[in-house]
């Protein structure tokens, strides 16, 4: 979608949107001021539209270097009187908990929204947490969107309550409704932001233990009103089915989107009384209660933990209902995402009935797959290369977040346990004291920044025994190339300032230090060598930029690629210990497919008498 | 297959990182709103790379899911013939298929661990579930065109053009000229051309 259009498109305007330009919209239609965000699929979009947008818009946007410092950013935006909207992906929310749970008991004046993008299906994360546990923790009104159209309109509507109540609001999205694209009816944009004015109230934004206790009791009061608006809200909708019923489902998020499909294809939506619950916390109690009055048996549909399901069980209780709630079973579990078959194979049981199969062509066994894969051309590859050479399989590797986990795979093989943004170096550190095993741990610019430098702050204190290879890309290369600090000045621009990573090793006291260039095979080796014959904790910051970000954003290329001049023994060999995805085959014979190479030569080192260079 | 504006249609994309699965996938839900149909499409981005494989789907006709599962979708779309093959359990018995027939051999293939399956026995699969089934080459028909990508528009162009849709050409070419970058927009109005002649 052309920013443009997200910037100035007049309300009664009509657009295909992602769920995450959606979110962009409306923030922009609510007078967003401020926007902070770490990235992480299935959020960047959000952060990566407002860049898009940042030269002409008049909020604020930062790539922060971790989502707590992110949602503190944002927080003392607020706090200033800014409308504010923080981004991250799931796990992030971890990261940023401990300012979030204080946030919720000062409450922020200037409105603050924070977008939780959760991954059912661990589609591109390390576990499928259900954060809406999150908005019960920490008391936070929580929005559910399950379309693009609704990806707006609570964005919006999460805004209006951020700035009324003075409360942060949860806005939760998963994978599908981040990623869906549908047509979004739009509002009109304000005239102007408007910011509230900061007074100063140590008695309420000081949490000393005295106020804390005050403003817990202040929040609960909040949370009672946010409760009034969820009974009121347009996004809590029950629908009477034509004949009476006694049966009822309730459905949240994009479980929502599959019981009305479900619905249709099965032909019962005639057998159901249906309610939705886009906002889903505080609970709509008043609501939700009527509706279990009118029914003997409830079926709760939410993707994750049975939330919904056991706070209903409780209502019934309280209201002394007779009714049987089911939700969680063998067919729709607190695992992965549902589908309308699912669902519709767990309505068919639960109304009791016949479920209508499809026949399904059986899928061809053995066909070669396509793993995700180290670009070609790499620098990680060459990196792994070297420490698998170096090291084998003598040393444990202490992964971390970022392309170079997919380093994982064979015949690399560079990853042997993994946490979290950050754990290379800790959790390296514990394992290296525990097992006495040498413990070589990988870690990425972004990484280094986001949750890194403490990691290593704390290895240098308590005399940890670790190897640490900073793999230095320029870049936030996974999610899409976002700026970092590690970042060089001349790709930031005026947006910020580079920081050097050799200092802040140097700085913080590591003595052992090594900078390298990643595609010079024989340094890589000769650093690892060195390294490998001391003890205590050693940094290695092999430099190059990932291949993509030099080819796109920085408009660098190599004049040559690698071309194979001698088939054999040498040739093969290098093929299947790099791996290469730019390596093929071509009437049988080893060759380098020119519009994949990018001319890194990491072959020519690796089989000299086999791979030679030429022009493009 | 009736073509009438409340048919409700399930389409799958494949293809493999790239190839342009997602943007293709675009602009036909963007000509599906030029005519004025109901569209959701769904998507995963993320940790697929470039190589693997990517996956989309786009329902009209008023489905408000963004996810399809096996033995669900109406048409196939495949962009590589071994994705194809894969993505056949997906297609709804007697569905439409239309799919590329240039092959990208994945590492598995080069590395010598795995062959790649002939044309042969994907187009006689390919056939044995499908009520329609159309191969052709879209990675040269797209260099014909003036970009490797914008084969991916022939497919589209061959599908839209074959009636199976709830609409034809026109919104298409309309989608190109209306959501493209006007850089892009030539080759592909050409790329449909082709299409339309295949």
């Amino acid at each position: 979608m052309g920013g443009n259009t997200l910037l100035h498109g007049a309300g009664g305007e009509r657009h295909l949107l992602l769920g995450n330009e959606a979110i962009v919209r409306g923030a922009l239609e609510a007078g967003v001021q401020m926007v902070s965000c770490y990235p992480g699929t299935p959020s960047s979009e959000v952060p990566d539209t407002f860049a898009r947008l940042a030269g002409e818009g008049t909020f604020r946007l930062e790539y922060s270097v971790n989502e707590k410092v992110a949602m503190e950013i944002a927080a003392g935006g607020a706090l200033a009187g800014a409308k504010s909207l923080v981004t991250m992906k799931h796990v992030g929310l971890n990261v940023a908990a401990d300012p979030l749970f204080t946030a919720a008991y000062t409450g922020l004046p200037g409105g603050l929204v924070v977008l939780s993008a959760d991954d059912p299906g661990c589609h591109s994360s390390q576990n499928e947490q259900d954060n809406r546990y999150f908005a019960r923790a920490a008391s936070l009104p929580c929005f559910e969107p399950a379309s693009a159209q609704e990806a707006k309109d609570m964005t919006c509507a999460a805004f209006e309550l951020a700035r009324r109540l003075q409360q942060p609001v949860l806005l939760r999205t998963t994978t599908r409704v981040s990623h869906v694209r549908g047509p979004v009816l739009f509002g009109d944009l304000p005239d102007e932001p408007s910011s509230v004015p900061f007074i100063r109230e140590p008695g309420r934004f000081v949490p000393v233990p005295a106020v804390a206790r005050r403003r817990h009791a202040a929040l609960n009061t909040q949370m009672e009103e946010a409760r009034k608006a969820a009974e009121a809200s347009p996004f809590n909708q029950e629908r009477e089915p034509a004949a009476p019923c006694r049966l009822g489902v309730i459905a949240s998020s994009v479980a929502r989107d599959y019981l009305a499909d479900a619905l249709v294809e099965g032909g019962w939506e005639d057998r159901v009384r249906v309610l939705e619950l886009g906002m889903t916390w505080p609970l709509p109690l008043d609501k939700i209660g009527n509706f279990l009055r009118k029914c003997d048996r409830i079926l709760v549909l939410e993707e994750g933990e049975p939330l919904l399901e056991e706070s209903i069980c409780v209502l019934a209780q309280r209201l002394g209902l007779k009714l049987e709630v089911q939700g969680k079973d063998r067919v729709l579990t607190n695992q992965g995402e549902y589908s309308v078959p699912l669902v519709m194979q767990r309505l068919a049981a639960w109304l009791e009935t016949e479920c209508p199969v499809h026949p399904v062509h059986t899928p061809e066994p053995d066909l070669p797959g396509r793993p995700p894969n180290l670009c070609a051309g790499c620098a990680h590859r060459a990196v792994y290369f070297a420490v698998r050479r170096v090291f084998g399989d003598d040393a444990c590797y202490s992964s971390d977040i970022g392309c170079y986990t997919l380093g994982l795979l064979p015949p690399l093989r560079m990853a042997d346990f993994l946490l979290c943004m950050g754990s290379s170096i800790s959790a390296g550190s514990g394992f290296a004291r525990a097992s006495g095993k040498p413990v070589v741990g990988f870690i990425g610019d972004s990484t280094f920044f986001h949750s890194g430098m403490t990691g290593l702050a704390n290895a240098l204190f308590n005399k940890h025994d670790l190897l640490l290879v900073i793999l230095d890309n320029d870049t936030t290369a996974m999610t899409g190339h976002q700026p970092n600090p590690g970042m060089v000045q001349e790709a930031l621009g005026e947006s910020g300032n580079h920081l050097d990573i050799e200092s802040a090793v140097r700085g913080l006291g590591v003595t052992q230090c090594v900078k390298v260039k990643a595609y010079n095979l024989k340094a890589v080796t000769r650093a690892l060598e060195e390294m490998k014959s001391k003890s205590g904790v050693r940094v290695i910051i092999a430099e190059e930029p990932c291949v993509l970000y030099a080819r796109r954003r920085l408009k660098k290329a190599q004049a040559q690629v690698a071309t194979v001049v001698q088939q054999g023994a040498e040739a093969q060999r290098c093929l299947e210990e790099l791996a290469c995805p730019a390596f093929c085959r071509k009437d049988g014979n080893i060759a380098v497919d020119e519009t994949l190479c990018t001319g890194c030569m990491l072959c020519l080192q690796v089989a000299p008498n086999a791979f030679k260079a030429k022009k493009r | 297959m009736s073509t009438s504006k409340n048919k409700r249609l399930r389409i799958y994309f494949t293809g493999v990182g790239g190839q342009g699965t997602l943007t293709a996938t675009k602009l036909l839900a963007d000509a599906a709103l030029e005519a004025g149909l109901d569209v959701v499409a769904g998507e995963v981005h993320g940790m697929a790379q470039r190589g693997g494989v990517v996956e989309s789907v786009l329902m009209l006709g008023g489905w408000r899911s963004p996810r399809l599962d096996l033995g669900e979708a109406d048409v196939l779309l495949g962009f590589e013939p071994l994705e194809t093959l894969r993505g056949l359990p997906y297609l709804k018995p007697g569905g439409a298929i239309f799919s590329s027939s240039d092959a990208l051999p994945p590492l598995s293939v080069s590395l010598g661990q795995a062959a790649y399956p002939g044309m042969t026995h994907i187009k006689a699969q390919a056939q044995q579930i499908a009520g329609i089934c159309r191969f052709m080459p879209c990675r040269s028909l797209g260099q014909q065109a003036g970009s490797v990508q914008s084969g991916n528009t022939v497919l589209l162009s061959a599908v839209c053009a074959s009636g199976i849709l709830p609409f034809g050409t026109e919104a298409l070419e309309a989608a190109i000229r209306n959501t493209l970058p006007s850089r892009l927009q030539d080759v592909n109005l050409k790329a449909l051309e082709l299409g339309l002649s295949i």
